[in-house]
């Protein structure tokens, strides 16, 4: 090889190509023209993931710098907007929907009703949901929420509840010896909310492991473990 | 399971819970990395106007594609790394602002900064054998492959750095790739 290369198709083609791109030597139009590819053919853009764990340990020579602190807010505002499923929205503010349950139910069975007619159209069929009534002090339900096969998480208002400026955060309690609350993530205290259990804690969803709604700080646990202020909690049951 | 492993599969735990939608994970997630990311995107873009508004976008893409992250087959902080590193150098790209051209460090340089633990989420291993396979590079070859990565600058940029042809820089750089791969790879 020379020592000069003016060829643009490199030597070593397309593992080369995808290393170029993650190193970052590309100009504007052959980023983008690479950019493309990456979107389109999943073989490139592996080649292109296998660079980035290549090199990536370059990146432990740039020292910390703590961005300022209006950086959070500004990204927490940019994804505050919720996107609730079109599907769920769309039933949830359903007038025709509403006359029928109001008939004859109560907040309870409405949240039932709502749980599982939702949980139906992304659940597996093939095995059947848990279901979870969750207790507030008191006795009354606070929530109904039912798990699918595959951790697809519908969690429904029962009764009227407030945050009072709080977040409300839904945690999953495993049984046994792995007892340690695990977050779920941030629920609304009066709409439906749909929630994908993370895979890792897809096994924990067992009869008898329990649901526990908390009142966190704005933003949710910073501890990774809930509050003292739990609103209300359940035992998940087989259907 | 040793606190690299520990940190690493709880910064994957925090991105699937992302991916599930939970506002409170992405917190946990910003608070963990983005001194690191800011300082990616600061290292490239030399403004920090410019590096706070990339640093919100990696972010906002964060919490968007959070769910296309594979544990299986990369490590957290590399992937959010990747992500800051081309944001930042489209953001380069795109602006008008000519860029400072320095000279690029020397070898001996490089070994003066070398951070020891800055960053506890990249595999020892890993980054020893980064080291290892680029010092088996012709010294000029790494230094550019080094230089490329943090400052995101084009094979253009590097050639008026070093002052040699374009021809010459691309040769270098596709070289150095080529035999980093084969000796990442053995």
């Amino acid at each position: 090889m020379s020592e000069t290369d003016h060829s643009d198709t490199p030597e070593g083609g397309d593992p080369i190509v995808a290393g170029e791109y993650v190193l970052g030597v590309l100009d504007a139009s052959e980023r983008s023209a690479v950019a493309q590819r990456i979107e389109r053919e999943p073989a490139f853009a592996s080649e292109v993931a296998s660079w980035d764990e290549r090199l990536g340990a370059l990146a432990d020579e740039v020292k910390p710098v703590t961005p300022p602190e209006a950086t959070w807010s500004r990204i927490e505002a940019a994804i505050a907007a919720p996107a609730p499923s079109p599907t769920l929205g769309s039933l949830w503010q359903n007038l025709f929907f509403w006359r029928i349950v109001g008939i004859a139910s109560s907040g309870l069975a409405t949240a039932c009703l709502i749980a599982l007619a939702y949980l139906g159209t992304v659940a597996a069929p093939d095995r059947a949901p848990l279901l979870a009534t969750l207790g507030q002090q008191g006795g009354q339900p606070g929530f109904v929420a039912a798990i699918g096969s595959g951790g697809s998480l519908v969690i429904v208002p029962a009764s009227l509840l407030t945050a009072n400026q709080k977040s409300m955060e839904l945690w999953l309690i495993p049984t046994g010896t792995q007892a340690r609350p695990r977050s779920l993530g941030l629920i609304a205290p009066s709409q439906p909310v749909r929630i994908t259990v993370p895979p890792n804690l897809v096994p924990f969803v067992t009869p008898d492991a329990s649901l526990a709604v908390s009142l966190e700080e704005p933003g949710g646990s910073r501890t990774g473990a809930p509050s003292n202020d739990i609103v209300a909690v359940g035992k998940l049951t087989n259907l | 399971m040793d606190a690299i492993a520990a940190n690493r599969s709880q910064l994957a735990a925090a991105l699937a819970r992302v991916a599930a939608g939970d506002r409170a994970a992405l917190r946990i997630v910003y608070q963990d990395t983005s001194a690191k990311l800011f300082g990616v995107c600061l290292r490239i873009l030399n403004d920090r106007g410019e590096a706070e508004d990339v640093l919100q976008d990696v972010y906002v893409t964060v919490w968007r594609k959070a769910g296309s992250f594979d544990p299986a087959r990369a490590s957290p902080i590399t992937w959010l790394v990747a992500i800051a590193r081309n944001r930042a150098i489209d953001r380069l790209r795109s602006s008008a602002v000519s860029r400072r051209s320095e000279p690029i460090e020397s070898a001996e340089d490089v070994r003066d900064d070398a951070p020891a633990a800055l960053d506890l989420v990249v595999a020892a291993e890993q980054r020893e054998r980064l080291k290892t396979c680029l010092g088996e590079l012709e010294e000029r070859h790494s230094a550019v492959i080094r230089s490329a990565f943090l400052d995101g600058v084009t094979y253009e940029q590097l050639a008026q750095r070093m002052d040699v042809p374009l021809g010459t820089m691309k040769s270098w750089i596709r070289r150095g790739l080529m035999k980093l791969r084969t000796c990442l790879e053995r």
